[in-house]
């Protein structure tokens, strides 16, 4: 059952268009990627989900509710790109506040907090967060983001300029928080995260989505698995037109077939034999998320998938 | 009431009560976040110099400056008679004589021998000799004779006879006259009394209390003689109100204005001028960086985000306001009357601060409504005492309440509306832009007060209201205008205020016209401004109508005044008509070519303005040329 329906979503600025008629639905329970190169329109959506920006038309319902209803805004946790908090606050302190201000019961929010503070192993609680490095900072953002036990999570770029070490704690937290039954919308410039955790996603362009799905699907729909069979003579005159590889290259002295399936590589090792050579080498290529955002990222219609 | 009825009615308590436990959050925090910024011991330091500065300025209102307190020593005897001088006047401290003399007695020579370790500036000898020692003595002494004769004039001031205390000389002389009663110099007597003329002449007597042309006993204007019709000798008392005052000496003179009241009433001013500064910048913290970005997406809406971070700010100047009302003796009315003042210095600083680009945009705006709002309020109290046009600002109402003045509900209305409303609508428009798609954007003033007018907007009709929500603005900038050429000559104040008061308004009835335009809220098309502009147009009408609350003080009666809100309302059918349907056709009709050029873009605009402005200003001038 979907928790978020997005229906040809859309925002101007003048006459710029931002988002153009984005149109998706999330899973309760899935982690949902968000890709795309700067100004692709991902943080405007993630906004507008959030009920921070007004669409110009098109409609979400996130929760069962409109983006910017009080019930909504109750039931999500949103984690911008940058952690805007306030300085002067200790850790604690400022997470009482958000407690209070989603009327957490005093008890309810002690617990919570310190369990979220807990799990994301932050200590000096009660330092001020203004003296925190950047990834304490961070952690304590994260925290605000769930102290409402929210349904919904949105999360912009949650390890953006962080560390290795505190990039790798955030992403298994969010993992973690995804295997309670969260339901988290993930954005990220870093696509190995994306790849590692989502189970779905949409890589936006030009405020458009180019392609969508999970990333298999994505994968199929973009070339897929090839299979790099490397032999000391040329097999594709002895092949059908059936089992002709996709590309026949020569590389340090040998031949390189390349071929969508096994009964390709099959084929094409008869041929080469045939042929009065062998079989050398034969690899697997999967392409990254990266290969195919940027061969996306170029084409401007949507890759159906 | 139906069940449906009173769930709904309790449904909407439940969520006002949610409101404002929200709202009361959020100011809770305020208070903690501004408190953490402020480390203990500045905490500490702050509050030591609140309650010194508090302690100072009760002692101040209640005994002055004491700047030259007992800055001079005067040896004199306690029996001799300079000794209460020096007690009263309080640049001198007396010391016993014999403290200071070598000799016995004073010294009874020509020179007076002091003791050697004698700190003293004036000394007065038993015989009355008055001499100077040390590098002060000769100011002391100087001092010293100014007070004595304070103090003698006071005591004058203090004799029940008066008539002895300021013998009037009066020279006789005879003068020659013809029947038609022209004496030999030229001058008419007109028999107003000047000698007893029911005496036979001669006689030298004088009947008490007139001049010399027979007037009333000369005053100075200041009303501090005795005219309950005894045949006392009346005081001359120039300036009116220092009855312990020498007459005809310059400290005798008060100036044409309440000095006194009018600085007591600045107080409350003061500390307005410093509350905004932190304000601002706790509205400007929440823009910069995006920090108000979470409280956004939380559950409290823009409204009670702004409330409540105003809150402390308001109680708090409420606070002071109280404070400086007990301290100087005020009443509550001086309270009611400093309350909008506070309201619209914490309204133009918000909106301010929601426009402002950078820390250093918000020191100029902050800087420029401390200066407009302190020269509002400030100037036209001068006046208190002289003319209406004082009562558009509430300090007028401190003045008059600290001179025990009594204030009537029209004057209070007159005075505070403006403020109150003027509030109401910079919040509003404020609020209007505390939202994610204008708080973080880098967008000039200009364009986020278009960004502001435009958010308020829905559908057409909406622009009618927009005019009536601008009439606090133009009223006040008319008020202004009249305040600021009230000094000038009339030939040249009159046209001037025609003109400002015509501009004034032709912008507040297409300000929004021209947002709405700019931002695509409508349509730009020409059927679509004229529909915009009569909507305009109607719309202040109405609105204006408020302004007419104006003849509770009777500004209109001054000719500046009628020039800037048209006559006054008159009993004449054909006149009533044309004061209340004529600006109906008037505004409509100028706020059209004014919404006909804003969808022509900005240069349309400026055109169609003008244009507005100009038929307005014949208006204008016919309806003066009407009533004079």
């Amino acid at each position: 059952m979907a928790i978020l329906e997005v229906d040809d979503l859309r925002k101007e600025y003048g006459g710029f268009t931002a988002v153009e008629g984005s149109s998706f639905e999330i899973e309760r329970g899935e982690v949902f990627g968000v890709v795309g190169p700067n100004g692709a329109g991902k943080t405007t959506t993630l906004k507008m989900l959030a009920g921070l920006i007004e669409p110009t038309d098109g409609t979400a319902v996130v929760a069962g509710h409109t983006p910017g209803e009080r019930e909504m805004q109750r039931r999500l946790g949103f984690l911008p790109e940058e952690s805007p908090l306030y300085e002067e606050m200790t850790a604690v302190g400022y997470l009482e506040f958000f407690a209070d201000l989603y009327d957490v019961p005093a008890d309810v929010a002690t617990e919570r907090i310190n369990d979220s503070l807990d799990r994301l192993d932050l200590e000096h609680r009660d330092r001020r967060i203004g003296n925190m490095s950047k990834g304490m900072q961070r952690k304590v953002a994260i925290a605000r983001a769930l102290v409402n036990d929210p349904d919904v999570l949105i999360f912009d770029e949650p390890a953006s300029g962080l560390d290795p070490l505190t990039t790798n704690y955030i992403i298994e937290f969010t993992r973690e928080l995804s295997d309670e039954g969260k339901t988290i919308v993930f954005s990220a410039h870093n696509l190995f995260h994306v790849e590692s955790i989502c189970d779905r996603l949409i890589i936006m362009n030009d405020g458009r989505i180019v392609a969508r799905g999970t990333l298999e699907a994505i994968r199929e729909a973009h070339g897929g698995t090839e299979y790099h069979v490397y032999a000391t003579a040329d097999g594709s005159d002895g092949l059908t037109d059936a089992d002709s590889p996709i590309e026949v290259t020569e590389e340090n002295g040998q031949v390189r077939h390349v071929v969508p399936d096994m009964d390709a590589v099959e084929a094409v090792r008869e041929a080469v034999e045939a042929a009065d050579g062998r079989v050398t080498d034969i690899q697997t290529k999967t392409p990254t998320l990266e290969e195919i955002f940027l061969e996306v990222a170029s084409e401007p219609e949507e890759t159906e998938t | 009431m139906s069940d449906g009825r009173r769930s709904a009615f309790a449904d909407r308590l439940r969520r006002l009560s949610n409101s404002i436990a929200r709202t009361g959050r959020i100011a809770r925090w305020e208070v903690t976040a501004s408190a953490g910024t402020v480390d203990r011991k500045t905490a500490v330091a702050l509050v030591v110099l609140v309650l010194a500065a508090g302690t100072a300025g009760v002692s101040v209102s209640d005994e002055g400056l004491g700047l030259e307190r007992e800055i001079y020593v005067v040896g004199v005897a306690e029996e001799s008679q300079y000794h209460d001088v020096a007690v009263e006047a309080e640049q001198f401290r007396p010391v016993p004589l014999e403290d200071v003399v070598a000799e016995s007695g004073g010294g009874n020579a020509d020179t007076i021998a002091l003791r050697e370790d004698a700190n003293v500036d004036v000394v007065v000898t038993r015989d009355g000799r008055i001499a100077h020692d040390g590098p002060n003595g000769a100011a002391a002494y100087d001092e010293f004779r100014s007070a004595v004769e304070t103090y003698n004039a006071n005591l004058m001031d203090r004799e029940s006879d008066q008539a002895a205390a300021y013998p009037v000389l009066v020279s006789l002389e005879y003068q020659d006259r013809d029947l038609g009663g022209t004496t030999a110099d030229g001058t008419r007597d007109d028999g107003g009394g000047t000698a007893d003329e029911s005496s036979d002449g001669g006689d030298g007597t004088t009947d008490g209390g007139t001049d010399s042309d027979g007037d009333e006993p000369a005053t100075g204007g200041g009303g501090g003689g005795d005219d309950g019709g005894d045949d006392r000798l009346q005081v001359p008392n120039v300036g009116g109100s220092g009855a312990s005052s020498a007459p005809g000496t310059p400290g005798s003179i008060a100036p044409p204005f309440p000095f006194d009241s009018l600085v007591l009433a600045f107080l409350f001013v003061v500390p307005m001028n410093f509350v905004i500064q932190a304000y601002g910048s706790t509205i400007m913290d929440e823009r910069l960086n995006r920090r108000g970005e979470l409280l956004l997406v939380s559950p409290a809406s823009s409204r009670e985000i702004v409330a409540g971070k105003t809150l402390p700010y308001l109680l708090g100047l409420v606070g002071i306001v109280v404070a400086i009302a007990v301290g100087i003796g005020g009443s509550p009315l001086a309270v009611a009357a400093a309350l909008p003042i506070a309201l619209l210095f914490l309204a133009a600083s918000f909106t301010g601060a929601m426009f402002a680009r950078s820390f250093k945009e918000l020191t100029f705006v902050t800087v420029t409504i401390s200066v407009f709002l302190t020269t509002y309020t400030f100037i036209p109290a001068i006046f208190t005492d002289v003319n209406p046009i004082a009562l558009i600002s509430p300090l007028t109402l401190i003045v008059m309440d600290l001179q025990d003045e009594s204030v009537r509900l029209g004057e209070y209305l007159f005075s505070t509306g403006p403020f109150y409303l003027s509030a109401a609508v910079l919040f509003l428009l404020g609020v209007g832009v505390y939202r994610e798609e204008d708080m973080f954007a880098q967008k000039p003033i200009p364009a986020k007060v278009l960004d502001a007018v435009a958010n308020r907007l829905r559908g057409r009709r909406s622009i009618a209201l927009l005019s009536i929500l601008f009439i606090p603005f133009v009223f006040a900038g008319q008020l202004l205008s009249v305040a600021l050429l009230f000094a000038v000559p009339e030939v040249v104040a009159v046209p001037a205020v025609v003109v400002a008061a015509a501009a004034i308004e032709e912008l507040a009835k297409s300000v929004g016209v021209y947002a709405g335009f700019a931002r695509s809220r409508f349509d730009a098309t020409a059927k679509t401004a004229v529909v915009l502009g009569a909507f305009s147009g109607a719309g202040f009408f109405l609105g204006e109508k408020v302004t007419h609350v104006v003849q509770f003080v009777g500004l209109p009666d001054l000719l500046i005044g009628t020039a800037a809100f048209g006559p006054a309302v008159s009993s004449d059918p054909l006149l009533l008509a044309v004061v209340f349907l004529a600006p109906l056709g008037l505004h409509v009709v100028t706020a059209i070519p004014s919404a006909v050029g804003a969808s022509r873009g900005r240069t349309g605009y400026a055109v169609g303005f003008l244009a507005a402005t100009l038929v307005h200003v014949a208006y204008n001038l016919g309806v003066l040329t009407l009533v004079s």
